[in-house]
C-alpha cells in the first residue's frame, strides 16, 4: 500500500486511528503488528512471510546475543549471512546471474527489503554493543521492524532509537497535530510536486538521449532533481507525521540538502538515516579514520560502493557511488577547506551541478544511454535549445519557481516569523488545503510511483 | 500545559473530520455504474477470492474501485484541472487547452510497427478482393488546427505519417489534410470531441467523391439542420476540463426514402439513419448510423453502383452524403466483424472499396490488420 492513495488516506488510516485509540494502551503495539502486515502484505500477499521470517531471525539473534555474549561476534556474523543472503538472493542474483550468463530468476523484488533488512540487523548489533537491552516480546519487536510509517521506504530507524518508545511512548494532542500537519506536508510534496515534475522527467526519459538540445537535457536533470528530492522526502515527512499521530518520534531524514555548499554537506542533509547507518555498521567497524589516512579512504571508497549498490542491483548505481567516492574524497584531501574559504555562491552552484550530474548517473540506468545524456548536457546533440524547451519551460515554469521556493528552508522560516496567533490559523488551513488538492490528484491520478519502493 | 493542548484540537478534528468523511461518505452513496462526463463504465466492487488477493488482483482492483467510486468524483476532476491551468499547464491528461475553448487531444508518436503493419493491410486487401481501393486517412485537429494549440505544442507530425502511408500503399488515396487545411478557418472539427463536424465530413467527403470518380454535390445543395447544441464529447471527457461551452451538431443531408439495416444479429434490424434517441444521452456522436454495429447496409433508393466501406466512426457522418451516388453501401466495423473480408466482396459485385479511417484509430487499432483477410 502507498501513503499517497485513496485507499491509504481515507479507508486504512481512519480505521487503524480509530481502533489505535479506542482500545487500552497494551494492546495498542499488537494492533500495529496486525495492520502492519495488512499494509505491508495489501502489495505483496506473499513476500509477507519473508518479512515475518526476516523479523524472527534477527529477533532470535538479539536474543541469542544477549544470553551468549561471548559467542557475541559470531552469532552477529551468522546473522549477517542470512540477512545479507536473503537481501543478496531477491535483490542481485539476476543482476549477477545476467552478467555472467547464469540463468535469471525473474522473481520480483519484495518491497522495501532493502530498508527492513538494515534496520532488522542494527538490533543484534545495538544489543551487543550494549547500545540497547534485548526485546523480549516478539510483537514489539515485529511492530518496530515492520512499522508502517517506515517500513517500506524509511527512515532506517535503528532500534536503539526507538527502542524505549515501543514500551513507554506517550500519545499527546500537540504531537497527533503536529504528525497529522507533517504528514499533510509530505503528501502536498509527494502529489503535488514530485508527481507534477516527475512526468516532465518522464517525457525526456522517454526520447532519444543523443539528439537532446543542451537546454531539455539540463530541464529534465533538473526535473529529476526535484523529483526525486520531493518525493523521497515527502515520503519521510509522510512517514514521521505517521509517526508522531502513533505516537512514535523517527529521526529526520532530509535537512534542505540541495542548499549545500559542498558535495560533503550534500550527504549530511540527504537520506540522513541511511548515510548514518552505513557509518555506525560499516565505516566505524572497518576503522573509520583512526588507522590512517590510507585506511580512512579505502574505507570511504567501501562504503559509497555499498551505498551505490544498496539503492539498486546495476552498473549506473555503482558508478553512481563510486562518483560520490572520488568526489568525498577529493574533498576530504582539499577541495573542501578551499570551499569553505570561497564566496558562498560558488560553493552553491558547485554541489548543485555536481549533484545534478550525479542524478543523471542514478537515474538513466543503461550506461551507454547515460553517457549519451551527458554529452548532450555539455555539447548539446540537437543543438543548444528547442521547441520543447520553451513549450515545457512555460508548462512547468511556474512550478519550478515554487519548486525552488520549497527546497529552501524559506517557508519554513516564514512560517516562524508569522504572528502567533496568524501562524496557529494559517498553518492548519493551508495544510488541508494541500490534504484537498491532492486528493483531487490523486482522484484523477493516472501517474503516482514512489521512487524509493525498488530500493 | 493545558491551554496548549487544547490549540491543537482544532487541527486534530479537521485532519480526523476530512479522512473520516471519505470513508463515510464512500459507504453512504450507492456506486455508480457508468460516468456520463468520462463516457465510461467505473471500477465495481471487485469479489474477493483467495487466488486473487494471492496474485495481486484483487487488491489492485480495489484500488480501482475506490478511485472510481470516490465521492464527488467530477467535482475533484474539475479542481485538479482547474489547479493544472492555474499552474501554468496548457495540458491536462494528454489533451491541449487549445485557444477558442478547443480541447485538442495530443496525437502521440506511433510505434515502427503499427506504421508498416497499416500499409501491409491496406495492400493485401486490394491483392485478396481485386476490387479497386479508395483510402482516406483523416487527420486529427492536432495537425489542421496547429495554431489553436499552445505554442509549440509538443505532439507528433500527421502529415509526414500520412505521407509515409500513402507512399506505401497501392490505392487511390484521398488528401484529406489539404481538403481541411484549406478550410481551417471554420468549424470543421468539434472543439469538445475527437470527430470531425458535419461541416468537415463535407469537405472530407467532396476529396473523397474525386478519388472515387464522382462529382461531388455542391455544399449550397445542401440545407444543414441543428439538431443538438449541447454536445460535450469524448475529449471534454478525457480532459477533466469543465470551462468550455458545449458543441454544436448538424445534419445536412435528408435520410427520405433510405433504408439502414444494422446487423447486430444475423437477421439484422432495419434502424433510423439518424437516431434521434442518441441525442438524449452523452454520447451524441451516435446520432449518425446509430453508433458501432458490426455490418450495416444502406440501401438508399438513388440509382448507382454498390460501395464497401472499411471505416471507423469518422465515417459515419460523412456516409450520407454518398447517398446520392450509389444504390448500396455496405458498411463494415473491423473490430467486430468476425468475417474475412475477401469472402464478403467475392458473394457481391462492389464497385469500389473506401477505406476511411481517421489516423489516430488506423495507427492504434489492432483490427486494421483483418483487412488484409
Amino acid at each position: 500500500m502507498v501513503f499517497s492513495s485513496l485507499l491509504f488516506l481515507f479507508f486504512y488510516l481512519p480505521a487503524v486511528l480509530l481502533v489505535y485509540y479506542l482500545v487500552p494502551g497494551k494492546w495498542r503495539n499488537l494492533w500495529l503488528f496486525a495492520v502492519n502486515l495488512v499494509f505491508y502484505g495489501w502489495g505483496e500477499p506473499v513476500y509477507v512471510l519473508l518479512m515475518v521470517f526476516s523479523i524472527a531471525v534477527n529477533y532470535a539473534a538479539g536474543r541469542l546475543v544477549a544470553a551468549h555474549r561471548r559467542k557475541g561476534r559470531l552469532i552477529l556474523a551468522l546473522n549477517a549471512v542470512i540477512n545479507l543472503g536473503l537481501l543478496f538472493f531477491f535483490k542481485y542474483y539476476d543482476f549477477l546471474a545476467g552478467t555472467f550468463g547464469l540463468p535469471v530468476l525473474g522473481l520480483s523484488l519484495p518491497i522495501g527489503i532493502s530498508f527492513y533488512t538494515f534496520q532488522n540487523m542494527s538490533y543484534p548489533i545495538d544489543v551487543y554493543r550494549g547500545d540497547a537491552e534485548e526485546q523480549r516480546s516478539f510483537i514489539r519487536y515485529g511492530t518496530y521492524v515492520a512499522l508502517f510509517p517506515q517500513l517500506i521506504a524509511g527512515p532506517i530507524v535503528r532500534y536503539k532509537d526507538i527502542a524505549r518508545q515501543l514500551t513507554e511512548r506517550k500519545e499527546t494532542l500537540e504531537q497527533f497535530a503536529s504528525g497529522a500537519l507533517r504528514f499533510c506536508a509530505g503528501l502536498a510534496k509527494k502529489v503535488l510536486l514530485a508527481n507534477n515534475i516527475g512526468a516532465l522527467w518522464d517525457v525526456y526519459k522517454a526520447l532519444d538521449p543523443a539528439s537532446l538540445s543542451a537546454a531539455d537535457a539540463w530541464l529534465g536533470a533538473v526535473a529529476f532533481t526535484f523529483q526525486i528530492y520531493f518525493d523521497f522526502s515527502g515520503y519521510s515527512d509522510m512517514a514521521i507525521g505517521l509517526g508522531r499521530m502513533l505516537g512514535f518520534d523517527f529521526v529526520e531524514n532530509f535537512n534542505y540538502p540541495y542548499i549545500s555548499k559542498s558535495v560533503t554537506e550534500f550527504w549530511r542533509r540527504w537520506h540522513v538515516s541511511l548515510s548514518t547507518w552505513f557509518r555506525d555498521y560499516v565505516y566505524i567497524p572497518l576503522g573509520g579514520n583512526r588507522k590512517g589516512k590510507g585506511r580512512q579512504l579505502l574505507n570511504l571508497l567501501i562504503v559509497w560502493c555499498l551505498t551505490g549498490i544498496w539503492h539498486g542491483a546495476s552498473w549506473n548505481f555503482l558508478l553512481w557511488g563510486l562518483y560520490y567516492a572520488i568526489l568525498l574524497i577529493l574533498e576530504k584531501l582539499f577541495l573542501y577547506d578551499r570551499l569553505r574559504k570561497a564566496p558562498a555562491w560558488l560553493g552553491h552552484v558547485y554541489a548543485l551541478i555536481l549533484v545534478i550530474i550525479g542524478w543523471v548517473l542514478f537515474s538513466v540506468e543503461d550506461l551507454p544511454s547515460c553517457a549519451l545524456y551527458l554529452r548532450s548536457m555539455f555539447f548539446g546533440g540537437g543543438g543548444l535549445i528547442s521547441g520543447t524547451t520553451l513549450y515545457y519551460l512555460r508548462s512547468f515554469g511556474p512550478s519550478l519557481v515554487i519548486m525552488v521556493f520549497a527546497a529552501t528552508p524559506l517557508p519554513k522560516k516564514i512560517f516562524e516569523r508569522l504572528p502567533e496567533g496568524a501562524g496557529r490559523i494559517l498553518r492548519p488551513v493551508l495544510t488541508l488545503c494541500g490534504l484537498l488538492l491532492s486528493t483531487a490528484y490523486l482522484v484523477d491520478s493516472s501517474y503516482n510511483p514512489f521512487l524509493y519502493f525498488r530500493f | 500545559m493545558k491551554k496548549q493542548s487544547f490549540s491543537a484540537l482544532p487541527t486534530v478534528l479537521c485532519f480526523a473530520l476530512v479522512i473520516a468523511l471519505g470513508l463515510i461518505l464512500h459507504l453512504s452513496f450507492a456506486d455508480r455504474d457508468y460516468s456520463e462526463n468520462e463516457n465510461r463504465y467505473l471500477a465495481q466492487a471487485p469479489r474477493f477470492t483467495l487466488k486473487a488477493l494471492f496474485s495481486g488482483g484483487f487488491t489492485a482492483d480495489f484500488e480501482d474501485y475506490i478511485t472510481d467510486q470516490f465521492p464527488f468524483r467530477d467535482s475533484w476532476l474539475d479542481v485538479k484541472s482547474r489547479a493544472e491551468r492555474l499552474s501554468g499547464k496548457t495540458e491536462n491528461n494528454g489533451v491541449f487547452f487549445g485557444k477558442d475553448d478547443t480541447l485538442i487531444s495530443r496525437f502521440p508518436q506511433p510505434e515502427e510497427k503499427s506504421i508498416t503493419a497499416g500499409i501491409a493491410a491496406v495492400n493485401a486487401l486490394r491483392e485478396n478482393t481485386g476490387i479497386p481501393v479508395v483510402f482516406a486517412l483523416v487527420p486529427s485537429a492536432a495537425e489542421v488546427w496547429k495554431d489553436r494549440l499552445p505554442a509549440s505544442a509538443d505532439t507528433a507530425d500527421q502529415a509526414a505519417l500520412i505521407r509515409r502511408i500513402y507512399e506505401g500503399v497501392d490505392a487511390a488515396t484521398v488528401d484529406m489534410l489539404s481538403a481541411l487545411s484549406s478550410h481551417a478557418s471554420e468549424d470543421i472539427y468539434y472543439r469538445t470531441d475527437h470527430h470531425w463536424t458535419t461541416l468537415g465530413a463535407y469537405y472530407g467527403y467532396a476529396a473523397t467523391a474525386e478519388a472515387l470518380g464522382l462529382t461531388p454535390q455542391p455544399k449550397e445543395s445542401f440545407r444543414p439542420v441543428t439538431v443538438s447544441d449541447s454536445f460535450f464529447g469524448t475529449v471534454y471527457s478525457s480532459s477533466g476540463v469543465r470551462w468550455v461551452k458545449p458543441d454544436t451538431m448538424e445534419r445536412w443531408v435528408p435520410d427520405s426514402g433510405v433504408t439502414l439495416t444494422r446487423y447486430d444479429s444475423p437477421e439484422g434490424t432495419v434502424s433510423p439513419v439518424y437516431d434521434e434517441s442518441r441525442l438524449e444521452v452523452k454520447d451524441k456522436y451516435s446520432y449518425y448510423l446509430g453508433g458501432n454495429v458490426s455490418r450495416a447496409v444502406i440501401e438508399t433508393g438513388h440509382g448507382g453502383g454498390k460501395l464497401l466501406v472499411l471505416r471507423d466512426s469518422y465515417a459515419d457522418c460523412e456516409l450520407p452524403f454518398f447517398f446520392a451516388h450509389y444504390a448500396e453501401i455496405h458498411v463494415l466495423d473491423l473490430r467486430y466483424f468476425r468475417q474475412s473480408v475477401s469472402e464478403y466482396t467475392s458473394g457481391e459485385d462492389f464497385d469500389a472499396i473506401l477505406v476511411s479511417y481517421s489516423l489516430s484509430d488506423f495507427l492504434s487499432d489492432p483490427a486494421v490488420a483483418l483487412m488484409g483477410t
